[in-house]
């Protein structure tokens, strides 16, 4: 199971950064996001998968470490606010260059790596 | 009452000015007022606690008296101290600056300001690892809004650059945090130091893992080798006073690195492959800033090259790890902020009388106060390069003492050319500037009061650096004493308020 | 103690004339005068010490860190210097009080002026080597300043700069020479350096140190090849000039080599460098002095010979030499100061300094004849003026050097070849200017006021004097000089002009006769040496600097070329890299502790996520499909958190899906419709690459600690959550109180947020497509009735749902953070369903307002825990019972989580409603389409 849930992180992770390498403003949002998903699982695993563990005293026998959760719901809640910027910032961006690409230059001639 | 509460004022009182500043509907004028006031009260009390920090007791906060580890604990010791001086007092140069108009070209300019303070000072402050990220996350956001303020095309487009990276820094931040965590099970960042000093085999070879993921985070904000490229556009496009308050940005990275370097890595086996990463990094950003400075076209890209120059020398300093090289690079530190500052202060002065030419270091109009700005721009210039009188030679000559080994041939080699090549770009620079012939007549722009205020105030700390060197310096050996870098930290604390033996 | 002001009165004393800048010509002159004076006068004060063999020095802590003191020592060779640069410095005021322009500022010139003599000051004066570097850089930057003075000439504004990079390279090759010097020595402090000269002589970096400070010492004293910056310096006014570059800071370098040559000196090393490096500029300089038409250029070329006989005496190194280079600073720095001045006033009163255009002026203009031919006779070294003396000593000090064994001949062979020259060009200059005819049709000019002709006279007359009565001028101050250098050593001096027939004499005659010779057939000659082209090296300075500056700027451009896209790539690598070095270190990546099995819920959600993930990614170019795939991922990610017992993160992930997903809508409807075009395969290659790497390095890690055991600090906080928190739902009272700060900080970011993204909308220009792709416009019915109606009845219930989920957070899963997000959704759905202008009439709230008002209560909340002497943050609570809700207990920790719900609702919509408001106000009707 273990192995799953890294397999499922790394995907996330690898698709969302392929997301974020694309050269417009959209695509970016959505690796965005991806992204995040990946680093709140892996974040969040690091208390360990447990079932029936809720951290909620007198709910569950063995509950499991709450810390990271209370860290991954504060990293959602910051990860939301920089998402929302990034969104009206690739519209401002889109209205000030009047491109969505984010080197904000016309055409599509991508720079050699 | 206030004594105990000591070392979390410098993160409410920004934090209440914002408040005010974004609660009530105010004029401009009064929003100047509070803002300055606060910004005031912010180098008062920043000035206290270096005064306590200098008893040598490391003042521990235990937020909603959770002790630490357990709770998050702020640490007010020498090394913070500093920086919220120097945050503090840089913080009023850029104010002072702004109030002449610059602030009213956007929404809220004194409110964000105010709170990207309190997130520096946080940052400064914080002895958790996850509440350094929200701190973080703080002064990037705020830097965010404060390097858009007044809109255009540029600032737009070098922003959008700046937000992505640091979007990635953070994940990066996350999942370094997540493997500390895991490796370790604390997140109290001395605590952490001791538990991974404890551990062994894989478990130590994965804390090292986050270890070092942690440091490609910190490089970032600091701008080392392959990750500054965002920078020049980023600083040369942001407003002047923004872009002046930025100079601490990347001191905040710096100040990032030396602090995990010393409180977590120092004594464990994450510490060499970080140093010798910072070492290689830091001489790489070094010679690499260099051609940069020699080959800018303007003014604001020059002054931010002559930034990263810095980076370098300090990053290399950090990679050193000998308390030497500790405290002449926190001497340096403090003296290539306030000075950076000043320069991007004195580049929009110049910008504003030179009409269509800018600060592209091309034959332009006559400036209409010449006199006053050439000697701006000298005065900074020479602190700038690190010629003397001012307080830049002197931290380079520390530096390239500290430096004496045979490894730190390198470093003096680069650090010497990187002087030389500063002098011939700045004196090019204004003589560009200030004496080639110059074609039309001067329009009638002046200099604003509070500008001039603001930059002579940023001025003024050059000579002052120069002439009280010596407690100065003393002050930096004993913080570097205190880091104790290449030593072994001491047991965690336990209550409060109190001692660390 | 007084030597400090010694070194004060010119630093401080430059403001003066800032002051008396509008008093008139005399007055500012006479002010300007005051600083020199008064450290002359201090100086001979001391002189009695000095006499008496005892050193006056003056020691101040500066900084220890460094083992920079602020350490004076007034010593011969101290002194020597000192006097030069007053005296001549006090002359030199005088004298350009007449030189300027009524029109220029003279205030600013002279103030930079005193500046320069306290540097240079500093610099004889240095106890400590650092100090010395100090103030070296300093004279640097002074004469930068001077050279440059008149700004508007092309040729200042190069030389200055030339100047200043040629000197500063020496300068900091000298620093790296004087910080090894410490690191050897121990200590900066000249006492010990100078007593130190075995240990330096000894150690492996000695051959450095001397390359070091030897690059340093010949950039400075323009010896060869580093003397080419020189010629270019004489852009500068004449006053400057003659100070700067004919008496004082050029001087600095062989004062330097001097004050060294105890603790570096006598090795066969620095012998021969000094001697040979010496010997070629002394030649150099001359030869091409005679081939000059700018009487400047002449005097320039010839202070490069005069500076290269000094460092060659110091190089032969014995006594008498070094005597001899001591006399010779002081006879050089005499008449070649004479002879700038009478340059100047040349310049002045004709308007030319070009030999081809003066002649016969000796009728027109006696006293200034008089002095130059003086001057120039010294400088030719021809008795009875002082000149003769040096050399006379300086072809001694040659013939019986053992320096060169075999070549010893030769070399002073070379050295009467100089003596020729030296006479020729000298012999130019006075003919060239006095005799022959008057060349140019202007009016004969006439002598200068007497002001600008007494300086000038007296030198002269002083380069006679000391000519005639060496013993008692000239010797003692000599003598105590070169005891500070040599100590026991110093010769007794027999100064005289006749000291009977010998080899030098003979020499000396046939240099005079031969000096003749060249003169007279100078023009044959240069029309020789026209032949062989010759590269000023100021071109090739030049040039260098610029291929430099392209080079550089070259390189930026190509690794910085402005593409996101590389940046990010990079960041990723370096990431990978690091991440992987670790990695490497790990043995086994699978831990201790065993895997869990598999079960068919988790394939299939794993499935979908996977699915939804490399959906969105393919499906990038069609944008609503990629978010739609990215709401898929969204959703299985919550129900990963139930899977895994985290319902707090599971509603947050739902509670905040809802609100992205109706932010990224509407940015779909503000960013191009039109899917991107391709990019080359190579760079998607590129990207999976990279991406891939990433993934595979997380998964790893992820995987590796997964499947180790670690004792976290979590036990705490499930003892302590009940007894100290007040709630059984941990991760809230984690989030409200344990960490409470952490949720501080959180939700200042989402105010800030909030306001960062207002400050983005408002006085933004927007594109506003009417329609979509295909072109069909957007439907007319902006508010749908029936969307209306279920937003009216879903207000209440979902307002209540929040205050539930609010209230019951600190004990079940829930708190102020979720219900805040539901708030926000249900009032959204009403500017949905109703339209901006509907809602806002009956909803009159000020998001920011209620933001901030939240990030306050959180504040107030933290503060008061202050009134009962506990730290920020400090929760209480007790317990209530409340009908319906039954018993609940109220924390101060919920009134933070109220402020954290406030923030959250205000921040929320004041990002979307701002977006909102925006597309409804200026979307444009279909009307004003068609």
């Amino acid at each position: 199971m273990e192995a799953l849930f890294a397999a499922v992180v790394g995907t996330l992770t690898a698709c969302g950064l392929f997301l974020m390498l694309r050269g417009r403003t959209f695509p970016v949002i959505v690796g965005l996001t991806l992204l995040s998903y990946a680093v709140n699982l892996f974040l969040f695993s690091m208390g360990g998968l447990n079932t029936h563990a809720a951290p909620v005293i007198g709910e569950s026998l063995s509950p499991s470490d709450p810390l990271p959760q209370a860290l991954v719901l504060t990293a959602i809640v910051i990860g939301f606010a920089m998402t929302a910027f990034m969104v009206i910032l690739a519209i401002r961006a889109r209205s000030e260059l009047g491109n969505d690409h984010v080197d904000g230059k016309q055409g599509d001639e991508e720079p050699p790596r | 009452m206030i004594a105990q509460h000591l070392p979390i004022l410098p993160i409410l009182l920004p934090m209440l000015a914002a408040l005010v500043l974004l609660g009530l509907r105010l004029d401009d004028a009064r929003q100047r007022l509070i803002s300055t006031v606060a910004t005031l009260l912010l180098v008062a009390l920043a000035t206290l606690l270096v005064l306590l920090a200098g008893s040598d007791e490391i003042r521990l906060y235990a937020l909603g008296n959770w002790q630490a580890p357990f709770g998050i604990v702020l640490t007010l010791d020498r090394l913070a101290a500093l920086m919220v001086l120097l945050t503090a007092v840089l913080a009023l140069g850029c104010v002072a600056f702004a109030c002449s108009g610059e602030d009213a070209q956007g929404s809220h300019f004194h409110g964000l300001f105010q709170l990207q303070l309190m997130g520096l000072n946080g940052a400064f402050l914080t002895g958790d690892l996850f509440n350094l990220f929200v701190f973080f996350e703080i002064l990037l956001l705020a830097s965010y809004a404060l390097l858009m303020h007044g809109g255009g095309k540029a600032r737009v487009g070098a922003g959008l650059h700046y937000v992505v990276l640091n979007l990635i820094g953070s994940a990066l931040f996350l999942i370094a945090l997540g493997v500390l965590y895991g490796a370790t099970g604390t997140l109290n960042m001395l605590d952490m130091g001791q538990r991974m000093a404890a551990l062994d085999g894989d478990q130590a070879a994965l804390a090292t893992t986050g270890a070092l993921l942690l440091v490609v985070v910190f490089s970032l904000k600091a701008a080392a080798l392959p990750l500054y490229f965002w920078l020049p556009r980023t600083y040369a496009a942001a407003p002047a006073p923004v872009a002046a308050l930025f100079a601490i940005m990347t001191k905040v990275g710096v100040y990032a690195l030396l602090r995990v370097e010393s409180l977590i890595f120092a004594g464990t086996p994450a510490s060499a492959p970080v140093q010798t990463w910072l070492w290689v990094a830091g001489l790489a950003t070094l010679a690499l800033a260099t051609l940069g400075a020699l080959g800018a076209r303007d003014l604001r890209m020059l002054v931010a090259y002559l930034v990263l120059v810095s980076v370098g020398a300090l990053l290399a300093a950090v990679g050193m790890g000998q308390r030497a090289s500790d405290a002449a690079l926190l001497y340096y530190l403090v003296h290539s902020t306030l000075v950076a500052a000043a320069l991007f202060l004195i580049a929009e002065l110049i910008d504003r009388q030179r009409g269509q030419a800018g600060t592209r270091l091309v034959c332009g109009r006559r400036l209409n106060q010449q006199r006053l700005l050439g000697g701006l721009f000298m005065v900074a210039a020479i602190g700038m390069v690190g010629l003397p009188p001012l307080s830049g030679a002197l931290g380079k000559l520390w530096l390239l003492q500290a430096a004496g080994s045979e490894q730190g041939l390198w470093l003096w080699a680069l650090l010497l050319l990187a002087t030389l090549a500063a002098l011939i770009a700045l004196s090019r620079a204004g003589s560009v500037l200030f004496w080639a012939s110059h074609k039309g007549k001067p329009d009638n722009q002046r200099v604003r009061p509070a500008q001039l205020a603001g930059v002579l105030w940023l001025l003024a700390c050059l000579p002052l650096l120069t002439l009280f060197a010596g407690p100065i310096s003393g002050y930096a050996e004993a913080t570097a004493a205190q880091l104790g870098r290449s030593e072994v930290v001491s047991t965690p604390p336990t209550t409060g308020t109190g001692v660390r033996p | 103690m007084s030597l400090l002001w010694i070194l004060l009165a010119p630093v401080a004393g430059s403001l003066l004339p800032l002051l008396a800048a509008q008093r008139g010509r005399l007055l500012l002159t006479l002010t300007a005068l005051v600083p020199p004076l008064l450290a002359l006068l201090l100086l001979g004060l001391t002189l009695p010490d000095l006499l008496a063999g005892d050193m006056p020095h003056v020691q101040l802590s500066w900084m220890p860190a460094l083992g920079l003191d602020l350490a004076l020592r007034l010593d011969g060779l101290g002194l020597l210097f000192a006097l030069l640069i007053l005296g001549l410095g006090s002359l030199i005021i005088v004298y350009a009080g007449y030189y300027l322009h009524r029109d220029e500022a003279d205030a600013r010139f002279l103030a930079y002026l005193l500046l320069f003599m306290g540097a240079m000051l500093g610099i004889v004066l240095a106890d400590n080597l650092l100090l010395l570097w100090l103030f070296w850089e300093l004279t640097g930057l002074a004469s930068f300043l001077l050279i440059g003075f008149w700004s508007k000439l092309s040729d200042a504004r190069r030389g200055a700069r030339m100047s200043l990079v040629v000197t500063s390279t020496g300068g900091l090759a000298l620093l790296a020479g004087i910080l090894l010097i410490g690191q050897e020595v121990g200590s900066l402090a000249l006492g010990d350096v100078l007593s130190a000269g075995d240990t330096l002589r000894a150690s492996p970096h000695y051959p450095l140190i001397v390359a070091l400070v030897l690059l340093g010492a010949f950039a400075k004293s323009a010896q060869f090849p580093l003397h080419f910056w020189l010629p270019h310096a004489m852009a500068a006014p004449t006053p400057v000039s003659a100070f700067l570059h004919s008496a004082t800071m050029v001087k600095a370098g062989v004062f330097l080599l001097a004050r060294l040559t105890p603790a570096l000196g006598d090795t066969s090393l620095w012998a021969l460098s000094l001697s040979l490096i010496g010997l070629a500029t002394l030649l150099y300089g001359a030869w091409f002095a005679l081939f000059e038409r700018d009487l400047k250029g002449i005097l320039a070329f010839s202070t490069i010979s005069h500076l290269g006989l000094i460092t060659l005496l110091l190089g032969l190194g014995s006594p008498l030499a070094i005597a001899a280079a001591l006399l010779h600073v002081l006879n050089h720095a005499l008449f070649k100061a004479a002879l700038f001045m009478s340059a100047g006033i040349i310049d002045h009163e004709t308007g030319t300094r070009d030999l081809g255009h003066l002649g016969g002026l000796a009728r027109a203009m006696p006293l200034t004849a008089t002095l130059t031919l003086m001057a120039a006779a010294a400088m030719a070294g021809l008795p009875p003026f002082n000149g003769f003396l040096s050399k006379e000593l300086l072809l001694a000090a040659t013939l019986d050097s053992r320096l060169f064994g075999g070549l010893g001949a030769a070399v002073t062979l070379l050295v009467g070849l100089a003596a020729l020259l030296s006479v020729g060009y000298s012999l130019r200059l006075a003919y060239g200017v006095f005799f022959g005819r008057h060349r140019s049709d202007a009016p004969l000019p006439h002598d200068p006021p007497r002001g600008m002709l007494a300086p000038g006279l007296l030198l002269a007359g002083l380069c006679l004097l000391v000519g005639l009565l060496p013993m008692t001028l000239a010797a003692p101050l000599v003598t105590l000089a070169s005891q500070a250098v040599q100590g026991n050593a110093t010769p007794a001096l027999d100064l005289a002009l006749w000291h009977g027939p010998s080899l030098p004499l003979a020499i000396s005659l046939i240099a005079v006769l031969g000096g003749l010779l060249a003169a007279m057939r100078q023009p044959q000659l240069a029309r020789l040496v026209a032949l062989f082209p010759r590269r000023d090296a100021r071109w090739l300075f030049e040039a260098a600097v610029i291929r430099l500056t392209k080079a550089s700027l070259w390189l930026t451009l190509k690794l910085e070329n402005g593409s996101l896209q590389r940046y990010l790539a990079l960041l990723l690598l370096t990431a990978v890299a690091m991440a992987g070095l670790g990695l490497s270190q790990v043995e086994r990546l699978t831990g201790e502790r065993g895997v869990q099995p598999l079960d068919g819920m988790l394939v299939l959600g794993a499935a979908l996520m996977v699915f939804g993930a490399i959906g969105s990614a393919l499906s990038h170019r069609w944008r609503l499909v990629s978010l739609l795939m990215l709401s898929v991922v969204g959703l299985s990610v919550a129900l990963t958190f139930v899977r895994f017992s985290a319902p707090d993160l599971a509603l947050t992930q739902l509670s905040v899906e809802v609100v992205s997903m109706i932010l990224l809508m509407l940015a779909l409807f503000f960013l191009p419709q039109r899917p991107p075009p391709w990019v080359s395969t190579r760079r998607i290659l590129r990207d999976l690459l990279v991406a891939g790497l990433c993934g595979l390095v997380v998964a790893s890690l992820n995987y590796a600690l997964l499947t180790r055991e670690s004792q976290s600090i979590a036990d705490f906080f499930l003892r302590e959550s009940v007894p100290g928190g007040g709630g059984t739902n941990v991760v809230n009272v984690i989030l409200v109180d344990f960490r409470g700060f952490d949720t501080f900080g959180e939700i200042t970011v989402l105010t800030l947020a909030g306001l960062a993204t207002y400050k983005l909308l408002n006085r933004m220009k927007l594109f506003m497509p009417a329609g979509n792709v295909e072109g069909i416009h957007w439907s007319r019915h902006r508010h749908p009735m029936i969307l209306a109606v279920i937003a009216q009845i879903l207000l209440p219930l979902a307002l209540l749902v929040s205050a539930y989920i609010f209230l019951r957070g600190h004990n079940q899963p829930g708190g102020g953070f979720i219900a805040g997000l539901i708030t926000a959704v249900a009032l959204l759905l009403q500017y949905l369903a109703r339209g901006y202008d509907w809602t806002r009439q009956r909803l009159p709230l000020s998001y920011p307002l209620v933001a901030v008002s939240g990030l306050a209560i959180a504040t107030a909340t933290g503060l008061a825990s202050w009134l009962f002497g506990y730290p920020f943050l400090t929760s209480t609570f007790g317990h209530f019972q409340l009908p319906l809700i039954g018993e609940i207990e109220l924390a101060s920790a919920l009134l933070f989580d109220l402020g954290v719900y406030l923030a959250v609702v205000g921040a929320t919509l004041m990002i979307l409603v701002n977006l909102g408001r925006v597309t409804t106000v200026h979307r444009p009707s279909i009307e004003e389409e068609n």
